[in-house]
């Protein structure tokens, strides 16, 4: 029998963060009906939305170390949950930076863009803040469904409706068997709540048994789609080659963030115990995502299309990292690597995207022979382009090296040191078509006028994802700090 | 003089990120004359190199230094960077990376000299690039924390792609990216071996770190050693280069522009030694014993092999890149006999190369700046259009064959008795093979003096000064069937890497590629067939790129004293590891 509600159940600064999220949203939605067109009113809208995440940012970091819950444990506020929600907040804040000037260009509305971005990013931070399956699934559901309208944003364009057709399908499907999946671990366990449900999977002694292995290979399926993890990565190139470039960047990282956050919630915080039976799984994805995100991505001539299939193979390297894990011990460097790497990853592939949603912008196409002499003609550009795309190589100091040191050296504290040689070997592979990339901008003829240097707002996004790009690595200290200090 | 420098300054640092000065004024002046640009690199170099001198006021410190392996560090900076995974920021110099240093902080204000007029494309860019990898360059000499070395080691590949693949001749971008590649996939395995020492000193111990002087103080397991060992060596091999993994270097030292063959040469391929003697055999001792015999054979079959290809080559720079391969082949030989002459005149090979190779490659340019070609068969009797420089080629081309009196000799004298001699520890058999190998290496010298000579001969004596270039110009192939058939009957030696088949693009694309010289497009047709009619002699500007290397040849090929002294404590606790 459920104990009755009360009120000192209701802790709604833990909320903080997805209050005012949700409250952009919100106003954003208002505004965008009430107020006719206008310059002024993109404007305001970017502004509120910029003023909205940065407020969230700030209240999310002033409650680190409280490990606070709320709704009986629905909403917890820790470290981990508060290192995800920075992400993801991060991740929408560069968006805005990115839509604000690229947006109006490509004529689509500013406002129901911010406004699904804003539902977006509030599903993610409620699975990054929660220890229940229920939560957990709702947070994944509304962020993906705003995903799925943002896909489909070019609604004139046939790709742009096909891709997200195919990603709504595909994700609907996943959604089903993680369902399941959960239905069977609720099943077995009889709560819905992960630190009880790591308690009995703890007291059991039959972890083998077929209901439980069937509850974790649906939910470590289900959670692969969301990830695009091969071989469930079909949906991925097409919906992010049909999406309009600054959703790309977005959905390239927001919802990637957000089920890692579900997979290390329910795979680590409460199926820890079954540890032995996950993580042979989340090795072959691994091994698989790499292999074939970094193969096929050599292939690609269309750069959103080949920055599609490297997002898989990061997708491949993360896994890597939560394959590494050993015990819930505060401080495992398989946690912190995750962590560390998905906020890498934020910075130098939105900026990655954003670079290609620029020149978009500037009527140019997405192929490689695009790029063509570019820093020549927009050497700023190219220079922020080339940093993104080497620190996505993995080249020192660089932000997205020490990601990949992070992963290997959890990968070889787990004893995986031959899964840290596949990373090392797949790095060294990966690097041909990101340097391909850079050498036509560097070494291929220019093409066109000199490009002009757009509004503020873009270039100023741009700016900020290079210095954190050059400067975070070095200065990881810190974050990999705040990322050591997950506790369940 | 000794106290020149405060303990407490940070000079190591310093010198380090000096040129990084000089990159952001030029970074931040978007539209900074060339000029401009050009002075603003030269006085940024030329202040590191009187700041790197200052490394030279305080004493070479005797005796034993950290885990018994290395020399007491003459210089030292340590900083916490990230304590919790043991990363420390950590620079030190004892007098092998001084050597080093200064060696880099030599060479980058000559090579800026040198590209002067050669580069006349995207100055500014071309300078940046420079002083980046003369931060990279130096930072690898001075780190002693594992992370930071290859953190500084991978830096310093990225402005040097660069360079190769936006200021080189025709197949550059090609060339740009076999180098970065190449080096990337050696480095990342090292990484790895990083990664897994580092685990391994926690199991042993319980502390983290990736401080090299604290790894060394541990004996690790042996067959983790093996492993550990070969990363390393392979991702330092490649850099060095050694046969069988030294295809990349023929193409990216043709390639390249004259400044970036001369860092290449000079100092880059300097990085595979230093990382050997400071890395793998300090941490990895049972594993060095372990391949030794299997690296000197490597070792002499670069050595033999270099100086084979070189022998055919019909590009001039071609010939000079084959040859490096056979130079540096004496360093690895000479590092795996552990002793201490065989290490001293490995270290000394180093320096020699560095200043000789670097002279060469500066001869090259002085001519391909003026003719556009590199054709070794278009030149003759250079010695008499060309007198001064001339003598300047013939000087270095004597170092290069290793004539007693200059570095060149002394090292691989040093390094050939010191590999005859063997470790202290071989048996017979092992003791056999270093006495073959340093029979067979020495012999070599012949073939060296052969190519170099010939080289000389062909281009610097003979009579009709440009007549062989007005002909060539005017009539393309027709009148050189001769020398065209000659150059491919060359092929066969060289058929087991790409050098054939360049040889043969570079012959198609001749005629038209003389005519008009579309890699330097800020030559028109004209001005270029004047300047291959009137081949002039070297200005002071280029008298002042060799003369230096030549003066510093000489100098410690007549008194290596100085030198032996610097390196001896780093060598002597080396070996301590190898009795």
């Amino acid at each position: 029998v459920p104990e009755p509600i009360v009120s000192s159940d209701f802790n709604w600064v833990v909320l903080l963060p997805h209050l005012i999220v949700l409250a952009l949203a919100l106003v954003t939605l208002a505004y965008d009906i009430i107020v006719p067109d206008g310059q002024e009113r993109n404007w305001f809208m970017t502004a509120m939305s910029v003023a909205g995440y940065g407020g969230a940012i700030v209240a999310a970091l002033a409650l680190t170390a409280r490990y606070e819950s709320s709704f009986r444990e629905m909403a917890v506020l820790d470290d981990l949950g508060i290192f995800l929600i920075v992400t993801l907040l991060a991740a929408a804040l560069l968006t805005v930076f990115i839509a604000a000037t690229t947006i109006p260009q490509m004529r689509m509305p500013l406002g129901e863009f911010y406004t699904l971005l804003a539902f977006s990013t509030l599903g993610g931070m409620v699975v990054a803040a929660t220890t229940d399956l229920v939560m957990i699934f709702v947070g994944i559901e509304l962020s993906s469904l705003a995903v799925f309208i943002l896909a489909a944003f070019a609604k004139r364009r046939r790709e742009s409706i096909e891709g997200a057709l195919k990603y709504f399908l595909l994700s609907a499907f996943a959604t089903a068997i993680l369902l399941y999946g959960m239905a069977w671990l609720y099943g077995v366990t009889g709560s819905t709540n992960l630190t009880t449900i790591a308690t009995r999977l703890t007291a059991y002694t039959d972890r083998n048994n077929a209901s439980l292995l069937l509850a974790t290979l649906l939910i470590v399926v289900g959670l692969g789609f969301k990830a695009a993890a091969v071989p469930f990565h079909m949906w991925t190139p097409d919906a992010y080659q049909g999406a309009p470039t600054p959703v790309t960047a977005f959905m390239s990282v927001a919802p990637k963030v957000t089920a890692f956050a579900a997979m290390i919630r329910v795979l680590i915080e409460g199926m820890g115990p079954m540890r032995d039976q996950w993580v042979p799984l989340l090795i072959v994805l691994s091994v698989l995502t790499m292999g074939l995100g970094n193969l096929v991505a050599i292939a690609q001539r269309s750069v959103k299309r080949m920055l599609a299939y490297s997002s898989i193979a990061h997708t491949g390297y993360i896994l890597v990292g939560i394959a590494s894990f050993q015990a819930a011990n505060t401080g495992d460097i398989a946690i912190a690597s995750v962590l560390f790497y998905n906020f890498a990853y934020t910075f130098m592939n939105l900026g990655a995207f954003a670079i290609v949603a620029w020149l978009q912008s500037k009527g140019r196409g997405e192929s490689v022979d695009d790029f063509s002499g570019l820093a020549v003609t927009a050497p700023l550009h190219a220079a922020a382009m080339a940093v993104f795309l080497f620190s996505l190589t993995g080249v020192p100091p660089l932000l997205g090296f020490y990601g990949k040191y992070f992963i290997i050296q959890a990968a070889i504290e787990a004893n995986l040191t031959w899964l840290a040689i596949v990373v090392v070997i797949f790095s060294a592979i990966s690097a041909f078509y990101y340097l391909r990339l850079v050498a036509t901008m560097y070494f291929g003829e220019p093409q066109g006028e000199p490009e002009r240097i757009p509004a503020r707002f873009f270039g100023l996004g741009i700016a900020v994802m290079v210095v954190a790009t050059l400067v975070l690595g070095v200065l990881s200290g810190p974050i990999l700090d705040l990322a050591r200090q997950w506790v369940f | 003089v000794q106290n020149l420098v405060p303990d407490a300054f940070p000079l190591l640092s310093l010198i380090t990120y000096l040129p990084l000065v000089g990159m952001l004024v030029l970074f931040l002046v978007p539209r900074i004359s060339d000029d401009t640009a050009r002075w603003t690199a030269l006085i940024t170099s030329g202040v590191v190199l009187v700041v790197s001198l200052l490394l030279l006021t305080r004493p070479v410190a005797e005796g034993a230094g950290a885990a018994g392996k290395f020399a007491p560090m003459i210089w030292n900076e340590q900083f916490e960077w990230l304590p919790e995974i043991g990363i420390s920021y950590h620079f030190g110099a004892d007098g092998m990376s001084i050597l080093f240093v200064l060696l880099t902080t030599l060479l980058t204000p000559l090579a800026i000299i040198a590209s002067w007029s050669s580069v006349g494309t995207r100055v500014r860019e071309f300078h940046i690039s420079m002083l980046l990898l003369e931060t990279g360059l130096i930072g690898a000499f001075l780190s002693l924390d594992l992370f930071l070395f290859y953190v500084f080691f991978e830096l310093s590949l990225i402005p040097m792609a660069l360079i190769i693949g936006i200021w080189g001749s025709r197949n550059r971008v090609y060339s740009a990216i076999k180098f970065f590649l190449y080096t990337l996939a050696g480095s990342l395995l090292m990484l790895v071996a990083i990664v897994a020492t580092y685990q391994a000193f926690y199991n042993q111990t319980g502390r983290r770190t990736l401080d090299v002087l604290e790894l060394a103080t541990q004996t690790y397991g042996v067959p983790f050693q093996y492993w550990v060992f070969a990363a390393f060596f392979i991702a330092f091999a490649i850099k060095v280069p050694m046969w069988p993994v030294h295809t990349w270097l023929p193409d990216a030292h043709t390639e390249a522009p004259t400044a970036g063959s001369v860092m290449l040469a000079a100092v880059m391929l300097k990085l595979g030694g230093y990382g050997m003697l400071r890395f793998c055999l300090p941490l990895y001792p049972e594993a060095a014993r372990y391949f030794a015999p299997a690296i000197m054979i490597l070792s002499t079959i670069a050595i033999i092999y270099g100086a084979l290809v070189a022998l055919p080559q019909p590009d001039w720079k071609r010939l000079v890149a084959y040859s490096s391969v056979s130079h540096m082949g004496f360093v690895t030989l000479g590092i795996f006999a552990f002793n201490e002459q065989a290490l001293q005149g490995a270290i000394m090979v180093m320096f020699a190369h560095g200043l000789n190779t670097a002279a060469l490659f500066l001869c090259v340019g002085i001519v391909y700046e003026r003719a556009h070609t590199r054709e070794i068969r278009l030149f003759r009797g250079l010695s008499s259009t060309m007198p001064i420089y001339s003598a300047f080629f013939c000087a270095f081309v004597f170092a290069s064959i290793g004539l007693p009196g200059m570095t060149g000799f002394v090292g691989e004298f040093h390094a050939l008795m010191g590999a005859f001699r063997g470790p202290g520890f071989a048996s017979d058999d092992q003791l056999n093979l270093y006495r073959t190998t340093a029979i067979i290496a020495s012999l070599v010298v012949i073939l060296s003096a052969w190519y170099m000579l010939w080289l000389y001969q062909r281009v610097a004596q003979g009579t009709a000064p440009g007549l062989q270039l007005a002909h060539a110009h005017a009539g393309g192939h027709g009148g050189l069937g001769h020398d065209a058939g000659h150059a491919h009957g060359a092929h066969g030696h060289d058929s087991d890497d790409h050098g054939g088949d360049k040889v043969d693009r570079d012959h198609r694309a001749a005629p038209e590629a003389h005519g008009a010289p579309t890699d330097h497009g800020a030559h028109d047709p004209a001005e270029a067939a004047s300047h291959e009619m009137h081949l002039t002699d070297v200005k002071p500007r280029e008298i002042l790129t060799l003369a230096p290397l030549l003066v510093l040849t000489i100098v410690f090929g007549f008194f290596p004293g100085p030198i032996f002294e610097l390196v001896a404590p780093a060598v002597d606790n080396l070996l301590a590891a190898f009795k």
